[in-house]
């Protein structure tokens, strides 16, 4: 008996195999292997790369697109961080946003160029429509990635492995950037059934991408040699738009409204819900914090003002140059900034701030949640950016640019209205109208640098030794210290 | 499909599963029907020490079989002996085991001398115990008395200071917060400080020990060496801290009740300015340099310093101009200043001392009764314990209740099983942010509100920067964990040298929270009411299985074989459940139930099995000449398909020299005894690694416009295999004197493919990914002293326990990626012994690990033109501006810029040095012991005092360290520059993108862990009140840190955002025996 029990224990150690124990299957979470099989597959990788473009819309597109320029100066709490961008104090050890959320995007969008085709779905027509979005927006993330450091290393493929030979990649010029972003975008505009808007608006569609592709085509056209033939392209694209279902807004506040979004006037905008997005966007900065309101303020700025919260602070605040450019006949000035005084003795009047009113976001539980929409494209831009075109091509631009302000001055109008000159006052009006209707959009810094007009209208550059070099921006030592292959930009 | 094939799987689990635990109970049946049938004789005989006391709950084994009995009270015993044995061995804890011929004797008396040095005690090993002059690897026990005294929350920290190598740091002073353990210095590249031990208590695997009661700690060990660790395979390369509880005695009904009542204070606070000089400092630091922007409009403004605040529920700052609405406040309290600015008008504000609101003097409650006895055929004990640690900051605590029960039945001579059931329950309040209460709150400006003029508490300024009693009172925050062990087991003894023990065990946590946020104010004017609400709630079932031989004979003269060998499974499932909502209309129920919204709702669940077979020889010939081979093959889930598999040996020899003749020769009262000892071991690891993280990640639960997004998180690595670590190790055990016991060991690890997260480049869109990057070494030099000062014979005793050891690391090996020595990450700074830039810092192969570089100040420029010919500093908003009271920085490249490449080694996160020292007095029935440890080497950024210093956030107090040593004006020689508003964010003198050097502080400390007496009431007064034994003690704890650093916790390297100080506990202690 023992000794048969002593080997029946030894068997079973011995020829019990259990190795099939170690077979153990994930419940929550999807592993590679087990992804890109089907439809829903390819929609879930689809929205998860739209929460990759909110992320860097929180505020990083903002950095890029508008920080450095004349729009914003210090605030009354400090200056958060952003001061080197509107002194244009970048430097490596302080070079704003890194690129690995703009690449993180890219490699969304790698991953669904590279799997959906493979994938079988009941309509073709979504099938194309997800890949055309994937196109349009890498070529978006490259083109904000090159006017911001120039060559770029250029990832067409996902990263999949760790391979230091495929992670470890050189610059490409950006001359074949720009190849490539307009490669991408015909693509897209090729594989874009119709011409209809995306739901809400918050997704890339036809008209959108035409939106990127006329100024991508304007960019090419002025910093990058490529001339009238460019900007022909840029005009008929825009053009093109006109005819979509798209129109200004009458009342420009309603544009930016928080219970009015992705209404007409938008193309393409980033969408913000509350307990969706990661949080607060930049909108949050040019507001006020509690402890920084004043007691001694009317009851009309308090009102304006209302609840805070939601990390609201006084960090950037609209400059003495913006404000200026708007007179109390154009509705866009409230809509847009407002100006808190405190009253001291004998109702005397003394400046405080100015809070942005265009992104104030909504009140929810006492909180303020800076929660707007971020608009990448709306009808106001295109106009405009029609307007350019025709400029540059020796056409008159009065009807687009008289479009914009019949809106902002409303019975006014008269006063304002645009007669042309010559083709460079012609461009420094548009300049300056982009400026008075896109302020505190993320757009002006590409403005200036596209108009070649960024040493000339910013002091701050102006005075540092070779501007210049200085328009591109500095790579992060961060960033250096891992990419061995990366050369940093001149001038740094 | 999917369901008939996830039906499949389960089944087929469960089917496995099953076949383990019929196994098991199989065993069982089968072992209990066996049984020997011999003639015996009886034996009888009394056990005393060596004064003569008898000595009840000796062990008495009749040698090579499992026959034994324990003695009663009086010391005496009865045991049946089988007539082919012979020898009687008789082991006590603490006493030195003999063994008895029986011969024809129907008596035999023993009498047992108690161990002297650490020699002769028996350590806890893997899947056995082995006696300390057997031991060849390197383990280190702890001396149990650390655990008489202090009610530690959380026993873990008893190894503070006390086990060479072991590196214990109070993280938190938070109760019940389990203190970092790291020994040896870990073996991970990047997260150095996540590489804790494998705790295994009573044979079952736990993640840590949060709730083992200390009273029922009966020893407490860590095998440190790979030889030793080898034995468990897949998780032994960061150490093994084994524990075994206290089991059932035979022989008698005993009771003890250990309990004791602590008052606890926070051991060391800030010292900040009063409001007084943070009015002074701050009105006047609004006047800035022509340059900056003005900004004095502050100074009206309503706050901190402004005079904008008025006596309404609307401003949260008392400071205002004196006048005569609120003249009378004067009376109550507040204080009065001429305004720096212009001294004919008076301020008037309110002092408080945040520190005082939010800090108490707390009590602590520890009990614990433990009761056993029983027969030879069944013996049964019983603990209950109770702690209660009321936290010194307010609404923080800790409770735990604590239950064991251990049972132990004798079927058969041969056979017996037991079984053992742990309980715990715990709960914890913990505050809602570590930095907003102990960093942000404590500095709030002093004239601050701490009530309104209606009584109610003010909020302060914000709810991230609010009054501590405020934001910790309107909110409701509980933790709990509940904690379940049972295992059953058996020992059988088939043959007189071999025996089969499996052991089964379940183990079982269930941690449940919510979290209730009250409509509550954020700032005066801010009323937030959407009363967010979340719960979760998370369980962790673990089942393993060991079954382990053990085969035990002396073959011919002398050669001792002592064999060991095994199969384990581990298998642990994850579940959690977490849910949040929002809007409710009623602060009455903190619960969801009460939520108008959900907002959010996620579960998950996750599986690991790791199992293996195991082996051990261990071989002696007459106790002289040591060898032990150990090895486990071991397979685990959640590796890559192509690598679960790993084989880890170790095999460790030892030389007992003074077994020798020729040790004869030497003076044996000089030269007691000696063993030399050395080991070679693999140790494998999987780190942290994630239960599919080989497998690639795509993460679920953002949403966009109301769609669920599906994201690429991690990238897959099918390859993905063992860290394997590599121990070699020499020690050696000396006893000197008979009273002088040195334990020394000397090791090197390197451990290969370390599974760790490398960065990537920042444009492959990922941060970083899992693989088996390089290789890393650690060495280090371990010292054990055990001395007993005066010989045993003197009634006045003195015993010395001193430990240290060093650590080294380096990192050997990084993978291929095209940089210089492979680097990842770093500085690119001057070096002046290349005469050019290199870079410095992150991972490089021949670097180690932790090192910070950061910006040198040379002292503050005295004045105005002394600045002048400052270097021009790329990091200023305006570089070539400087004043009287900038720092002057280190141009370390002499290049007329400061930037970031003159930055200099500032120092290293980790400590290279750690031990403590125990001095123990006793005279008769009085002891006195002072319990002392250090930690050396590492360095800390004490970011909470720079925020402070360098005004961060506009409105917060400063420093006395400021106040005194901060540049005020022109010819001012100072340490610290001058304390500003704008000029100070534009000069960068210190601000978070350049802290110089000096808010790096060493870390290094010596502190006073325990200084007790303790008294043993004397024994003729107990006798006539039953009792057997009374001590009483008097404890200080955390006592003292003699330390330079500068924040309110030195023990631990790394960034301080703000730490919960560690309490000082004094301590009154009861022990009684029944």
């Amino acid at each position: 008996m023992k000794n048969l029990s002593i080997a029946f224990i030894l068997s079973l150690f011995l020829f019990g195999s259990c190795s099939d124990l170690l077979d153990v299957s994930p419940t929550s979470v999807i592993t590679t292997e087990s992804f890109w099989k089907t439809e829903g597959d390819a929609e879930g990788a689809l929205i998860g790369m739209y929460v990759n473009l909110r992320s860097i819309s929180n505020s990083t597109l903002y950095y890029l697109g508008e920080a450095r320029a004349d729009v914003v100066a210090l605030g009354t709490v400090g200056d958060g961080g952003w001061a080197k961008y509107y002194t244009n104090r970048l430097q490596p050890d302080d070079a704003g946003p890194s690129w690995q959320s703009l690449f993180t995007l890219v490699n969304s969008a790698n991953l669904i160029l590279k799997y959906v085709p493979g994938i079988d779905f009941a309509s073709e027509d979504r099938k194309n429509t997800i890949l055309a979005e994937a196109y349009a927006m890498r070529a978006f993330t490259y083109f904000v990635m090159t006017r911001t450091w120039g060559d770029l290393p250029l990832r067409m493929d996902p990263t999949e492995s760790e391979n230091p030979e495929l992670t470890q990649i050189e610059r490409t010029a950006q001359s074949e950037i720009f190849q490539f972003i307009k490669g991408d975008i015909d693509k897209a505009l090729q594989l874009f059934p119709d011409n209809r808007y995306a739901e809400n608006k918050m997704f890339w569609s036809k008209p959108a991408t035409s939106a990127l592709k006329g100024e991508v085509y304007l960019w090419t056209a002025k910093q990058m040699g490529g001339g009238n033939a460019d900007i022909q392209t840029a005009l008929t694209v825009l053009e093109d738009i006109t005819n979509t279902n798209v129109a200004l807004l009458d009342n420009f506040k309603d544009v930016f409204d928080y219970g009015n979004k992705g209404n007409d006037e938008i193309l393409m905008a980033v969408r913000f819900a509350e307990l969706e997005s990661a949080g607060n966007n930049y909108f949050n900065a040019m507001y006020l914090i509690g402890s920084a309101i004043p007691t001694n303020i009317s009851d009309e700025a308090k009102e304006t003002i209302g609840a805070i919260g939601g990390g609201s602070n006084n960090i950037a605040v609209p400059t003495a140059y913006v404000k200026s450019l708007y007179t109390n006949d154009d509705q866009r000035k409230d809509a847009s900034f407002y100006e808190i005084f405190t009253i001291g003795e004998n109702e005397a009047l003394t400046y405080y701030t100015t809070i942005v009113t265009k992104g104030s976001g909504t009140v929810i539980g006492g909180s303020r949640n800076f929660i707007d929409d971020i608009i990448l494209y709306r009808y106001a831009d295109v106009l405009l950016m029609i307007a350019e075109a025709k400029n540059a091509l020796g056409e008159d631009p009065s009807m687009e640019i008289n479009q914009i302000r019949m809106r902002a001055y409303g019975d006014q109008y008269s006063e304002y209205a645009f007669s042309p000159g010559t083709v460079e006052e012609n461009d420094e009006i548009i300049l300056e109208e982009r400026l008075r209707e896109l302020a505190f959009e993320g757009k002006r810094w590409w403005d200036l640098v596209r108009f070649d007009k960024a040493i000339e209208m910013l002091p701050t550059l102006s005075e540092r030794d070779n501007p210049e070099q200085k328009i591109l921006w500095p790579i992060s030592i961060g960033v250096l210290s891992l990419e061995n292959k990366i050369i940093q930009n001149p001038g740094y | 499909m999917i369901v008939q094939y996830l039906n499949h799987y389960y089944m087929k689990k469960f089917i496995q599963e099953l076949r383990l635990f019929g196994l098991m109970i199989l065993f069982m049946i089968m072992a209990g029907s066996e049984g020997y049938s011999q003639s015996t004789r009886e034996v009888t005989g009394t056990i005393t020490d060596a004064s003569g006391e008898s000595l009840p709950g000796v062990n008495i084994l009749v040698k090579g079989t499992a026959i034994g009995t324990v003695s009663n009270i009086d010391g005496s015993y009865r045991v049946s002996v089988p007539q082919d044995r012979n020898t009687l061995v008789f082991s006590f804890i603490g006493f030195t085991s003999r063994e008895m011929e029986v011969g024809n004797n129907s008596t035999i008396n023993v009498e047992l001398n108690s161990t002297l040095s650490d020699m002769e005690e028996v350590v806890v090993i893997g899947f056995g115990e082995q006696s300390r002059e057997l031991l060849t690897t390197s383990v280190s026990k702890m001396d149990e008395r650390v655990l008489e005294n202090i009610p530690y929350s959380n026993a873990a920290s008893a190894m503070q200071g006390t086990l060479a190598g072991v590196r214990v740091q109070t993280t938190s002073g938070q109760p019940g917060a389990a203190p970092r353990v790291i020994v040896r210095g870990g073996t991970s590249i990047n997260n150095p400080d996540g590489a804790s031990p494998l705790y295994v208590v009573d044979g079952v695997i736990r993640p840590d020990i949060n709730n083992i009661a200390p009273g029922d700690i009966e020893t407490f060990q860590v095998l440190k060496d790979a030889a030793s660790t080898s034995i468990y395979g897949a998780r032994g390369s960061n150490g093994v801290v084994v524990i075994t509880t206290k089991s059932a005695k035979a022989g008698f009904v005993s009771a003890t009740y250990s309990g004791s009542y602590s008052l606890s204070q926070p051991g060391s606070l800030y010292d900040l300015a009063s409001a007084r000089d943070y009015l002074t400092f701050a009105r006047r630091a609004m006047i800035v340099q022509d340059i900056f922007p003005d900004a004095s409009f502050r100074n009206t403004n309503p706050i901190g310093f402004g005079t904008g605040n008025d006596l309404t529920n609307n401003t949260a700052y008392t400071t205002q101009y004196l006048s005569p609405e609120n003249e009378y406040k004067l009376n109550e309290g507040w204080e009065s200043m001429p305004d720096p600015l212009d001294p004919s008008k008076t301020l008037i504000f309110q002092d408080t001392d945040w520190q005082d609101v939010l800090f108490r003097t707390a009590a602590i409650q520890n009990h614990h009764v433990s009761v056993s006895g029983g027969t030879e055929k069944a013996k049964v004990s019983a603990s209950l314990g109770f702690l209660d640690n009321q936290g010194i900051a307010i609404t923080t605590g800790y409770k735990r209740y604590t239950m064991n029960v251990n049972g132990d039945f004798k079927v058969s001579d041969n056979f017996s099983f037991y079984g053992i059931v742990n309980y715990a329950n715990s709960k914890d309040n913990q505050v809602n942010s570590i930095t907003n209460i102990f960093a942000r709150a404590i500095t709030l400006p002093p004239t601050t509100k701490y009530k309104f003029e209606d009584g109610t508490l003010a909020p302060g300024q914000a709810l991230s920067e609010g009054n501590p009693e405020y934001v910790l009172r309107n909110r409701v925050a509980e933790n709990r964990s509940e904690n379940l062990t049972f295992s059953v087991g058996s020992r059988w003894q088939i043959t007189p040298e071999l025996s089969f023990d499996p052991q089964l065990s379940i183990y079982y946590t269930t941690d449940d929270s919510y979290v209730f946020q009250p409509a509550v104010l954020n700032g005066p004017n801010n009323l937030v009411d959407n009363r967010s609400a979340s719960a979760s709630i998370s369980k962790w079932r673990q089942t393993q299985v060991d079954a382990v031989f053990h085969y035990v004979k002396t073959i011919g003269d002398g050669h001792n074989v002592n064999a060991t060998a095994g199969y384990a499974y581990f298998g642990r499932n994850i579940s959690s459940l977490n849910a949040s909502g929002q809007g409710a209309s009623t602060d009455l129920i903190p619960t969801l139930n009460a939520s108008a919204e959900a907002t959010s709702v996620s579960s998950s669940i996750s599986d690991q099995v790791i199992h293996g077979y195991f082996g051990r020889v261990n071989y002696d010939y007459n106790y002289k000449y040591l060898v032990s081979i150990n090895a486990r093959y071991d397979g685990a889930s959640n590796l890559g398909a192509n690598y679960q598999w790993g084989f880890f040996p170790g095999v460790a020899l030892g030389w007992n020299m003074h077994k020798e003749d020729f040790w004869e020769a030497l003076p044996q009262n000089v030269f007691s005894k000696l063993k030399v000892r050395t080991s070679y071991g693999i140790n494998g690891n999987i780190g942290n690694l994630g239960d599919f993280s080989a497998q690639g990640a795509y993460g679920v639960g953002s949403r966009y416009g109301g769609y669920a997004a599906i994201q690429n998180t991690l990238i897959p690595n099918p390859e993905l295999k063992w860290e394997r670590s590599k121990t070699l190790n020499f020690g050696a055990d000396l006893t000197l004197f008979n009273r002088l016991g040195i334990v020394l060991d000397v090791y090197r690890r390197v451990t290969d493919n370390l599974i760790t997260n490398l960065a990537l480049p920042p444009s492959t869109g990922f941060g970083s990914t899992l693989t088996n990057l390089g290789s890393l070494e650690n060495k280090g030099v371990e010292l054990e002293v055990n001395y007993n000062v005066l010989p045993s014979a003197s009634d006045f005793q003195w015993n010395l326990a001193a430990n240290f050891a060093t650590l080294q690391n380096k990192i050997l090996k990084l993978p291929e990626n095209g940089a210089d020595k492979n680097r990842v990450g770093g500085y690119y700074v001057w070096d002046g012994a290349l005469g050019d830039y290199a870079w410095k810092g992150g991972l490089q192969e021949g670097g180690s690990l932790g090192e910070y570089y950061q910006h040198r100040e040379l002292g503050v420029y005295p004045t105005d033109q002394d600045a002048e010919n400052a270097p021009s500093d790329a990091y200023k908003r305006y570089p070539d501006v400087a004043f009287g009271g900038d720092f002057i920085w280190d141009d370390i490249d002499n290049n007329d810029v400061i930037d970031e490449k003159d930055k200099v080694y500032v120092g290293t996160e980790f400590p290279t040095l750690t031990g403590g020292f125990t001095n123990t007095f006793s005279y008769k029935n009085l002891m006195l012991s002072l319990r002392m440890d250090y930690t050396v080497g590492h360095t800390i950024y004490n970011y909470a005092r720079a925020f402070m210093e360098g005004q961060w956030k506009l409105n917060m107090n400063l420093t006395q360290n400021l106040v005194d040593n901060g540049w005020q004006q022109q010819g001012d020689v100072a340490e610290l520059p001058r304390y500003d508003w704008e000029s100070t964010r534009a000069q960068l003198n210190v601000h978070p993108n350049r802290t110089g050097q000096g808010y790096y502080e060493s870390g290094d400390y010596l502190a006073i862990r325990e200084l007790s007496l303790s008294y043993n009431l004397p024994k003729s007064l107990l006798k006539p009140v039953h009792l057997e034994n009374v001590r009483l003690s008097l404890t200080g704890n955390n006592l003292y840190y003699f330390t330079k650093y500068q924040g309110l916790n030195p023990e631990f390297g790394g960034r301080d955002y703000g730490r919960y100080p560690i309490p000082r506990n004094f301590i009154f202690g009861l022990n009684i025996t029944f």
